[in-house]
């Protein structure tokens, strides 16, 4: 036993052990999220649930969970358990959907008191615009108002058709008011400002004046033309209806502009069920959300984290490194500048928070409302830049990831040969051409170490940006087709604050749950892809000044 | 006992009674201190014009530290502190005036390791031409045949001029550090050791390097090899404990020394 001690082995095993709980904790982790996210987008069966009590309504709809719990429980809660023998008894939770005609979307159904499960294959899931899911079955399709429907075995081609063209007028409708109403409210906008610049000026002439209002009436007659166009389309996608026949046994009748995708959940192969699998996904990323976030899909959260990501990176990694570049090679190596260097490591273990009420205080209140008075002083007391918007929240991040940068920086310097440095001192360059041309090309890699992990720390940071700029629903992304196209102050949207607003803010907690599983998991993706970016740049690097490390 | 080669020798001429036009640099009254410590005291000679001086002595004697005094390297280390003068056409470079960038272009060195830039071959060569602001594509291309040519190294690498430089050999990678230094047409070569990080083949092409060196610059080397001093120099200072103790041609110090210590030294009773 002694020997063993002696031997080492106890050592390697115990280092051994704690790295494989870390990487089992991690995968475990990754793999639960993921999981629990992706079947989100499965296409599940929607059953029948038939009941004992036959007074009782039929319900349709997707299982959610099943669970056992122990009947005191249910007793307890005041529920009749005489019939039930068991100690335990399942119980699912069911996804009824049909928002308009139930109180809860969401509701518990004891296994005891089902007699008969089924899976009808002609059921069938309306994915809508407004209500989320409706159950139920296909009945009629309409076109003002009249039957389409000759041959019930058309029914789902004619749906499927009428569909696509609801669909189509959809989009070419929302390119109209994302298009055209957009660029004339942007533009009608600047002009109210522009009038309001000349006011403050006081060169607000009668000339000034007609032409201001010469434009905007232009503007006006452009605007009521492309309202005309846009209310055509809407028009003319609800010329179809569709009838469908929900689990009450009522005809619902609903207009085709709101159903965006049916399927036979029960009837598809497994083939069609991967392609819906995908389908579902690709729209998750790429589409707006819906319902106050609990529908459709996280793309402005997807672009705002990112583009936040970058702004923050392009202005974090010059000051880290200049600050870095003056710690290490010019400041005198004294007590000051240790205290400094101390202050400097301090500062990444302040709470994020923190720096979120000091980008509040300073960045938006001060430096903002400053801006604001220079440059802006037509459109207040509407703040620009004085309120939280991306600019602030990059630079919140950036000083809130700058000991990191500074710190591996600091260390890729020191890291270099002074053989290299005394080489380009003695051909007659000075200290700052030194550091240009070798020594900063020599530190890229850690400078790049240092940005990989600024990156992995601020996409994750939620806090300190819920003051400084994020917001729940932004109405536009910062970036767009209006001059000049990068919109600085505008707020946006953020995934981890989306996770935080979808699971906890949410009037539906059930149905977002799911959603929170799929939104982490995308958070993590894009962590990991922005990192794994930054990694391949380094390594990239790293090669370049490969022969260097021996 | 070491044999002096006298083939490449130039003619003997009397290191301590130089006349003006023979010298290319004067040490006068150097001493030099790292902190407390006196590392070199009172240092005083000629180094003469187109030819080449040896520094030898045992580890520790000041040999390096006074060849580093030459193009002021010893500024980088904090502690450092000179008294004395060394004149490079009757200026002292230790004047507060003198721009050290500028001296070193005047001064060039190659160290004891290889230390090219992690840049191409070509982008070595011509590092010094670009900090002077020459970007001019035809210059730059003779001054690297030029240079590459006058290392002896233009025949193994004209066709890879774009490799970095690290995929040289040791000695290939020297010769390209000397190449390097004498792209910008320094007046004076310092060499520290330049052959001890090479194996024995690559050090005899730089040996030889070295006399054909001589005839454009005026080549100072540090060696600790007492018989590359002996091959290569035409004059030799024996230095120990800080002091210059003997200073004459190649030939007299290893054959008829007039010091007791330099012939304790050569005869390798101590070092």
């Amino acid at each position: 036993m002694n020997n063993w001690f002696k031997s080492g082995s106890p050592w390697i095993w115990m280092t051994a052990g704690s790295v494989s709980v870390a990487l089992i904790a991690v995968l475990g982790l990754v793999a639960l999220i993921a999981w629990r996210g992706l079947s989100f987008f499965w296409p599940a069966d929607i059953y029948e649930f038939h009941f004992s009590d036959t007074e009782r309504q039929t319900l349709i709809g997707e299982i959610y969970e099943r669970e056992r719990i122990p009947v005191t429980r249910l007793s307890d809660a005041g529920v009749d358990v005489s019939e039930i023998d068991d100690e335990f008894v399942v119980r699912y939770l069911v996804k009824i959907g049909n928002r308009e005609f139930v109180p809860l979307d969401f509701t518990w159904v004891l296994e005891p008191d089902v007699v008969r499960l089924e899976t009808p294959k002609d059921l069938v899931v309306l994915e809508r615009a407004r209500n989320g899911n409706f159950y139920g079955y296909l009945h009629d399709v309409l076109e003002n108002g009249e039957s389409v429907v000759t041959d019930q075995a058309d029914i789902k081609v004619e749906l499927r058709k009428r569909m696509q063209r609801a669909l189509e007028l959809r989009n070419e409708a929302e390119a109209i008011s994302k298009g055209p109403i957009a660029r004339i409210n942007y533009q009608l906008d600047q002009l109210r400002l522009d009038r309001r610049r000349l006011e403050l000026n006081n060169s607000y002439t009668d000339e000034a004046e007609a032409e201001i209002q010469a434009q905007e009436e232009a503007l006006r007659n452009e605007y009521r033309e492309v309202e005309q166009a846009l209310f055509a389309v809407r028009a003319e996608s609800e010329r179809d209806g569709v009838v469908m026949i929900d689990m009450r046994g009522e005809q619902v009748r609903m207009s085709m502009n709101m159903v965006l995708n049916a399927t036979w959940s029960n009837d598809i192969n497994l083939l069609q069920k991967w392609g819906y699998f995908f389908s579902q996904i690709g729209k998750f990323l790429t589409e707006d959300p819906r319902e106050s976030n609990t529908e459709g899909g996280v793309f402005p959260a997807i672009f705002g984290t990112v583009f936040m990501v970058l702004l923050m990176s392009v202005i974090v990694t010059p000051f880290g490194v200049i600050a870095a570049i003056y710690l290490h090679e010019y400041a005198g190596k004294n007590a000051i500048t240790k205290l400094i260097r101390i202050a400097v490591i301090n500062l990444a273990g302040v709470p994020s928070i923190v720096y979120g009420v000091f980008g509040l205080g300073f960045f938006v209140y001060m430096v903002g409302g400053t801006l604001d008075q220079i440059f802006y002083p037509e459109s207040l007391p509407n703040p620009t830049f004085g309120t939280p918007g991306v600019l602030w929240s990059a630079l919140t991040l950036a000083i809130l990831t700058l000991p990191v940068v500074i710190v591996s920086t600091e260390e890729g310097l020191s890291r270099i040969p002074s053989a290299v440095r005394e080489g380009s001192l003695a051909l007659g360059a000075t200290k700052a051409e030194t550091i240009w041309r070798i020594i900063l090309p020599m530190a890229s890699p850690a400078i790049m170490t240092g940005l990989i992990l600024a990156v992995a720390r601020a996409a994750g940071e939620v806090a300190p940006l819920m003051l400084v700029g994020v917001v729940k629903s932004a109405p536009a992304l910062p970036v767009d087709g209006n001059f000049p196209f990068l919109h600085l102050d505008r707020k946006f949207m953020h995934l981890g604050f989306h996770i935080y607003d979808v699971g906890f803010q949410s009037p539906n907690v059930e149905a977002a749950r799911p959603l929170v599983y799929a939104t982490s998991f995308l958070l993590i993706t894009v962590i990991v892809g922005l990192n794994l970016t930054a990694i391949g740049v380094r390594n990239r690097l790293r090669e370049k000044f490969r022969a260097l490390e021996h | 006992m070491i044999t002096v080669n006298t083939e490449n020798k130039l003619d003997k001429i009397d290191v301590n009674a130089l006349s003006e036009e023979q010298i290319a640099l004067s040490i006068r009254d150097l001493d030099l201190y790292y902190g407390e410590t006196q590392a070199l005291d009172g240092i005083t000679m000629d180094i003469p014009k187109g030819r080449v001086t040896a520094f030898i002595g045992p580890s520790g004697c000041g040999k390096s530290t006074l060849l580093r005094c030459i193009n002021r390297m010893n500024d980088l280390v904090e502690t450092c502190r000179v008294d004395g003068e060394i004149l490079l056409h009757g200026d002292n470079i230790y004047d507060r005036s003198v721009d050290v960038a500028a001296l070193r272009r005047k001064v060039g060195m190659v160290f004891q390791r290889p230390n090219p830039f992690p840049k191409s071959i070509y982008e070595n060569v011509v590092y010094g031409l670009r900090l002077m602001g020459v970007n001019d594509r035809r210059t730059l291309d003779e001054v690297v045949e030029r240079s590459l040519k006058g290392a002896a190294l233009w025949n193994e690498v004209k066709d890879r001029l774009k490799e970095s430089a690290f995929s040289l050999s040791g000695g290939q990678q020297q010769r390209l550090v000397i190449a390097r230094a004498i792209a910008i047409e320094p007046e004076v070569l310092l060499l520290d050791e330049p052959t001890s990080a090479l194996d024995p083949l690559s050090t005899l092409t730089i040996e030889e390097l070295i006399t054909e060196l001589k005839s454009q610059f005026t080549v100072v080397i540090v060696t600790h090899n007492m018989q590359q001093a002996a091959r290569v120099s035409d004059q030799t200072a024996f230095l120990y404990m800080g002091k210059l103790i003997e200073y004459t041609d190649t030939n007299s110090l290893f054959t008829t020394p007039s010091m007791k210590q330099t012939e304790d030294y050569i005869t390798g009773r101590y070092g």
